[in-house]
């Protein structure tokens, strides 16, 4: 198909590889870029993930000399997770898929969106670089106050005014790629493509990109007056000063909620492509499934305080019940999504088994959150390895496996060449079992009563089993990344071509060739429905 | 936004269509970008006024009373005073700013560039003003770290001033881009553009200006 | 929903309806037989506890049921619906369904009403306090200590549990408190947010730096003579994972006389200064004023020692050898009292001395 590129009049004269690639403006190039960023800090995150499991495997303390630097660890470990790696990476796949999905030539502000890409590893090195400033933040990736304000026993070093810096860049740097986003989705879409024919993946980005322009500001605010606090002699927080210790819970939480559903809608959108893709059957419920995503958007500004449920000081009825009503609207997509397989002709690819991966566990994490909604039960599980299962199971089991999903959907487009499978099977296998064997035991552990964020726990309070059980699945998940990587090198070089549309794919990514030419496409086809690759394939009449 | 409406005729589909100006009629790039970007700016300061209701409403000084406020600051916060000034000046920035606005819209590049000019030394002058209040304000005891209240205060107002800042930038480099020559009634999208934001910050400003100094 | 194109029930039918049925038989075992009992909590031993825990019951049940629907559900369209060779025709193109999209909004709605309003009327016992409980404990939280203050029914401290851990062995600390009677505690701290966890109460309660959160709970009758494990679950710094504390339930009789017991030693005036060696150590701003002390070897001397940071923020001094024996463990006084430490005898050599709480307090004690 379009093979012929479209070049713009640039000079002539030759530069670099490297050059062409740090300078470009390409929405392909730059989010080829936050994907590689995104895994890089993944590798970070997860080393420092195998650290505190490796110091919790067993009672006592063995392995790190000092507990301040055991809540440096898991601190930066949920930073460079949530912040350096899910949000960012989903945000690259975005980056990536969307201009391609509506048959735009590239995003709205092609120049701002490269210089969300560069904020990013500026603000990663700022984080990791505060280990080497006399010690990370170390208040959790809440940074609650009073602990986080400066004073002995809390906070005193410049990791916490690093950690600050860095978060305000990141989310600056999203804030950019939202409003590029909605400015694309709305004003670039390729004749044709009416709202109601976008890829769902174009959907949820687009829901994305409004949670993202909504609540990241606000966290923004809470940060720099953490920063004020810490710095100026400012009394936001100080309960002794004037301030509220619970205020800054609030403000972070109307962030921080709505950035949990940041970082698992795109990862939705990932799944809603692949299911269809390789059971060969439209996304059951379509439109149900975009109010529904529009539905947890919305929701998802009203139960910010379920997470200070034991804080005293919130209404909890009505937290509660939004909360729960939450449940619904996921409900429905993970409906849809089961119906899109029922009675389909299923090929199980890696982009699939991944696929699956996600609906099974985000399944779990998703009840999971559920009980916490219930008040009393959450009097119970607040604050303890419950949680943290809770966690991992939709951001993990969710986000992560449907990061993979995308990875391995999109590589043979990124690239043109596919990654190989038999690779593929080998790290979901190893990576399914190592997950359940890390974060299911952590639901006992919860609900035996061990507290998060200890690093070490009484020999005799029955935990051991688990979290022996719990360290081995985690470096079972590590042994699963090293097959991806050694697969991407590998079929980089030597992979099978993949052609312009190796799975069969709906949307219009799959028109044009693999890599795409600079502006995307030459030739669009006719675009009539939400499926057009599929519909010039089969013709109209399959549809 | 009923965006299906404009959705591109065949006709007019070219690969690079977009990428350097919108030619769909209906909302340019650069405003929809900047009015989204204003939506976040709003959320920005709406997790500053949270704040600062929410300290007020849990103040009470070391003995005890419920005053906002406190005392021993309240004769400083005269809005009549040399911020009135300052309220009035910014106010009348957006009103040269919309003129310029409206001129470059007729084409008429002198009114244009006479009011932008306007404009600009009339956001510099607030600065200055500002600048001056603080200086007062520091006479008088009133620091980021006097209590909540001067947290709160210099938070509000040294953001905003940041904005004003950041706006007089812009209006800055319109001014010289329209000196050079590139603005004319069929393209203007970053007068458009700043001109907007600028409103928005005046807006907060007398937001601002109300709950401070007369709530 | 349409027709199915294959009208012969394919094998790959039964075998996944096969899969589906073990899976779900095996995990309903799980329940049944008691190797499921570590995804219930602990029994509660609490009045509240055991609402908490009726309602965990439901919830659980409810998300049981959902997880063994949907994951049944995608298991065995797995199984069934693998694509084989002669696949060449596209399956029925199905777009959706309003029946099924209705019905599966419909019921998880009510299912989450329900569900929430078991929650509410739950909360509502769970988080009931009283005017006039039958006892009152003021609990406070500092890094990294706990302090039982035990209170009239005025409201008036009569005495202070500065050990609040249960030692087996002596017998001493923890926070005692009588079976069958509402206890209600009050929660206060003076630097950062901490909170009351006992797993066994199925509840827990920050403590939140102005403010005072209350709460209120009545330990079951039968429980007399237990103790239970508490500890610290909002992470508030070094020694976050050090704030155990214990719950004592004893019969009213029992804890009458360990009220009593504690009023004497909180009354008791401090152990006079022996003659021979004083040294004067304080505490302030969680420090030590001095990081070096000499005693000569082998004679008893004694510490007199002042803690000047806030109340609610407690300190000690023990020592230990150049082998990290600890040779002095002494009691912890409250921030803003002073205290007589009698230290005995120690050979010669180089000691460390110590704030068991705060790990940051250290010193060298050298004895010559
Ligand atoms: C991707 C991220 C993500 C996602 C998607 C979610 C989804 C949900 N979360 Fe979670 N959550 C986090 C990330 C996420 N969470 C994180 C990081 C924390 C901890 C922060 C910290 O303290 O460090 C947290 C903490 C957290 C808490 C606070 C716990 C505590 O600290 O005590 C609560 C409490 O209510 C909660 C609830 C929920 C609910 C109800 C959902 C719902 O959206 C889930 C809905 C899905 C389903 C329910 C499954 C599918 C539905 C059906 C099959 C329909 C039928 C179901 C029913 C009728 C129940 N979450
Ligand atoms: C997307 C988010 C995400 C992800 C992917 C993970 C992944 C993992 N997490 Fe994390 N976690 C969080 C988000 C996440 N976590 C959050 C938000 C918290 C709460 C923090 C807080 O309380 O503040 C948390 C807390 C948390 C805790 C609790 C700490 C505590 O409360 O004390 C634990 C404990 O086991 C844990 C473990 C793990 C493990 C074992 C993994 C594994 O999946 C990691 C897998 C391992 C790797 C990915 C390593 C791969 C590397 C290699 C193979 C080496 C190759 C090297 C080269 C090529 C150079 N996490
Ligand atoms: Cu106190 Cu944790
Ligand atoms: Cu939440």
């Amino acid at each position: 198909m379009a093979t012929h590129a479209l070049r713009p009049a640039a000079p002539t004269y030759s530069r670099g590889r490297l050059y062409e690639w740090l300078t470009t403006t390409d929405h392909k190039k730059i989010g080829i870029m936050y994907v590689i960023n995104s895994f890089v800090f993944f590798l970070i995150g997860g080393i420092l993930a195998l650290v505190v499991r490796t110091e919790l495997a067993q009672p006592g303390l063995q392995f790190l000399s000092d507990e301040s630097v055991y809540n440096q660890i898991f601190t930066m470990h949920a930073t460079l997770m949530i912040f350096m790696f899910v949000i960012p990476m989903l945000a690259g796949l975005g980056n990536y898929a969307v201009p391609l999905m509506i048959g735009a030539p590239d995003m709205a502000f092609p120049r701002i969106n490269a210089l969300s890409l560069w904020m990013l590893p500026l603000a990663g090195i700022l984080l990791v670089a505060s280990f080497f400033t006399g010690g990370s933040a170390a208040a959790g990736w809440t940074s609650y106050p009073p602990l986080s304000l400066d004073g002995p026993l809390k906070s005193p070093g410049t990791g916490q005014d690093l950690w600050i810096v860095g978060l305000i860049l990141i989310g600056t740097s999203s804030i950019l790629g939202g409003i590029n986003f909605l400015v694309t989705i709305f004003k670039m879409r390729a004749p044709g493509m009416t709202l109601f024919r976008m890829p769902i993946m174009v959907w949820t980005v687009l829901v994305t990109s409004v949670l993202v322009v909504m609540a990241t500001p606000v966290i923004t605010s809470a940060l720099v007056m953490l920063f004020i606090d810490r710095n100026y002699g400012g009394r936001f927080f100080d309960p002794f000063g004037g301030g509220s210790a619970v205020l800054y819970q609030n403000i972070f939480w109307f962030y921080s909620h709505p950035a949990v559903y940041v970082m698992i809608l795109p990862a939705m959108g990932v799944i809603s492509e692949v299911l269809p893709v390789f059971s060969r059957k439209p996304l059951f419920g379509f439109k149900a499934f975009i109010f529904a995503t529009a539905g947890i958007g919305a929701l998802g500004f009203s139960v910010w305080a379920h997470h200070m449920f034991t804080t005293g000081s919130v209404f909890l009825p009505f937290f509660s019940l939004m909360t729960f009503l939450i449940a619904v609207p996921t409900g429905v997509k993970m409906f849809n999504w089961v119906f899109t397989l029922f009675r389909g002709q299923l090929t199980f690819s890696t982009p699939l088994i991944f696929a699956i991966g996600f609906l099974t566990m985000f399944l779990i994490g998703g009840i999971n959150g559920a009980f916490s909604a219930s008040v009393p039960v959450d009097f119970a599980l607040h604050d303890t390895y419950w949680v943290v299962a809770h966690i991992h199971y939709v951001l993990f089991g969710g986000s992560v496996f449907g990061i993979f999903a995308g990875l391995y959907y999109w590589f043979p487009k990124m690239s043109g060449r596919m990654l190989d499978e038999g690779l593929g099977k080998i790290q979901f296998v190893l990576m399914f079992i190592g997950f359940n064997l890390t974060f299911f035991p952590m639901q006992m552990l919860g609900l035996a009563g061990m507290p998060r964020r200890i690093a070490d726990y009484a020999a005799d309070a029955g935990w051991n089993d688990w979290n022996m059980a719990a360290t081995i699945g985690g470096f079972l998940i590590a042994a699963s990344i090293l097959p991806f990587i050694w697969n991407v090198f590998v079929s980089l070089r030597n992979g099978k071509i993949a052609g312009d549309d190796p799975w069969e794919g709906n949307t219009l990514e799959w028109a044009t060739s693999s890599p795409p030419p600079p502006y995307n496409f030459d030739h669009l086809p006719e675009i009539r429905s939400e499926r057009p690759v599929f519909d010039a394939r089969h013709g109209r009449g399959a549809h | 936004m009923s965006a299906d409406s404009h959705a591109l005729a065949p006709a007019d589909h070219s690969p690079i269509s977009g990428l350097a100006h919108d030619i769909r009629g209906g909302i340019s790039n650069p405003i929809l970008g900047m009015l989204l970007f204003i939506a976040s700016e709003i959320m920005f300061f709406a997790g500053l006024f949270a704040a600062y209701f929410s300290t007020r409403a849990n103040f009470v000084d070391a003995n005890g009373v419920k005053e906002w406020p406190p005392s021993e600051f309240a004769d400083i916060l005269n809005p009549f005073s040399l911020i009135l000034v300052a309220t009035v000046i910014l106010i009348l920035s957006s009103v040269t700013l919309q003129m310029a606005l409206w001129a470059i819209r007729r084409d008429d590049r002198t009114g244009f560039l006479r009011n932008m000019a306007f404009t600009f030394i009339l956001g510099i002058t607030f600065l200055l003003l500002q600048a001056y209040d603080y200086s007062l304000l520091f006479q008088e005891g009133l620091t980021m770290g006097s209590g909540p209240f001067g947290t709160t205060y210099f938070t509000l107002t040294g953001f905003h001033g940041a904005h004003v800042f950041g706006g007089v930038i812009m209006l800055g480099v319109v001014l010289y881009r329209g000196m050079s020559g590139q603005f004319s009634s069929r393209h203007h999208d970053a007068v458009e553009a700043a001109s907007l934001y600028w409103h928005f910050v005046d807006v907060v400003w007398i937001v601002l200006f109300t709950i401070l100094y007369f709530l | 929903m349409s027709p199915n194109p294959r009208k012969r029930p394919a094998p790959e039918a039964l075998i996944a309806g096969l899969v589906v049925v073990i899976l779900a038989a095996l995990v309903i075992a799980v329940f049944l037989t008691g190797w499921g009992s570590s995804l219930y909590p602990p029994d509660a031993v609490t009045q509240q506890g055991r609402d908490v825990r009726g309602l965990y019951d439901i919830v659980f049940a409810f998300g049981l049921a959902i997880f063994i629907l949907v994951e049944g559900l995608i298991v065995w369209s797995v199984l069934r619906y693998r694509r084989r060779p002669t696949d060449s025709d596209l399956p029925t193109q199905t777009h959706g369904n309003n029946i099924a999209e209705v019905i599966w909004t419909v019921i998880p709605t009510a299912i989450v009403l329900f569900l929430f309003v078991i929650s509410w009327q739950t909360l509502n016992k769970v988080d009931a306090v009283s005017a006039r409980p039958d006892i009152r404990i003021h609990a406070i939280a500092g890094q990294f200590q706990w302090q039982f203050e035990y209170l009239d029914q005025d409201g008036k401290k009569v005495a202070t549990q500065l050990t609040p851990a249960y030692d087996t062995a002596t017998g001493a600390g923890g926070m005692a408190v009588p079976v069958g009677r509402s206890v209600q505690v009050t929660l206060d701290s003076p630097d950062v947010i901490h909170a009351f966890y006992v797993p066994r109460f199925l509840f827990k309660r920050d403590v939140v730096p102005g403010q005072t959160n209350t709460f209120e709970f009545t330990v079951d009758a039968s429980e007399a003579g237990q103790v239970f494990r508490g500890q610290c679950a909002e992470l508030c710094g070094t020694g976050h994972r050090l704030m155990l504390f214990s719950v004592i339930a004893l019969s009213p009789t029992a804890y009458d006389a360990w009220l009593n017991a504690l009023i004497e030693k909180s009354n008791a005036t401090p152990a006079p200064l022996p003659s021979g060696t004083v040294l004067n150590v304080t505490a302030e701003g969680i420090k030590f004023d001095t990081t070096t002390l000499d005693v000569p070897a082998d004679s008893p001397f004694a510490i007199a020692f002042t803690n000047k940071d806030p109340a609610g923020v407690t300190h000690d001094i023990d020592i230990r050898d150049s082998n990290g024996t600890v040779v002095a463990n002494e009691d912890t006084i409250n921030g803003g009292t002073t205290t007589n430490y009698t230290i005995n005898p120690l050979p010669a050599g180089t000691y460390t001395f110590f704030c068991s709480i705060h790990s940051n307090m250290t010193g060298t004690l050298t004895v010559k």
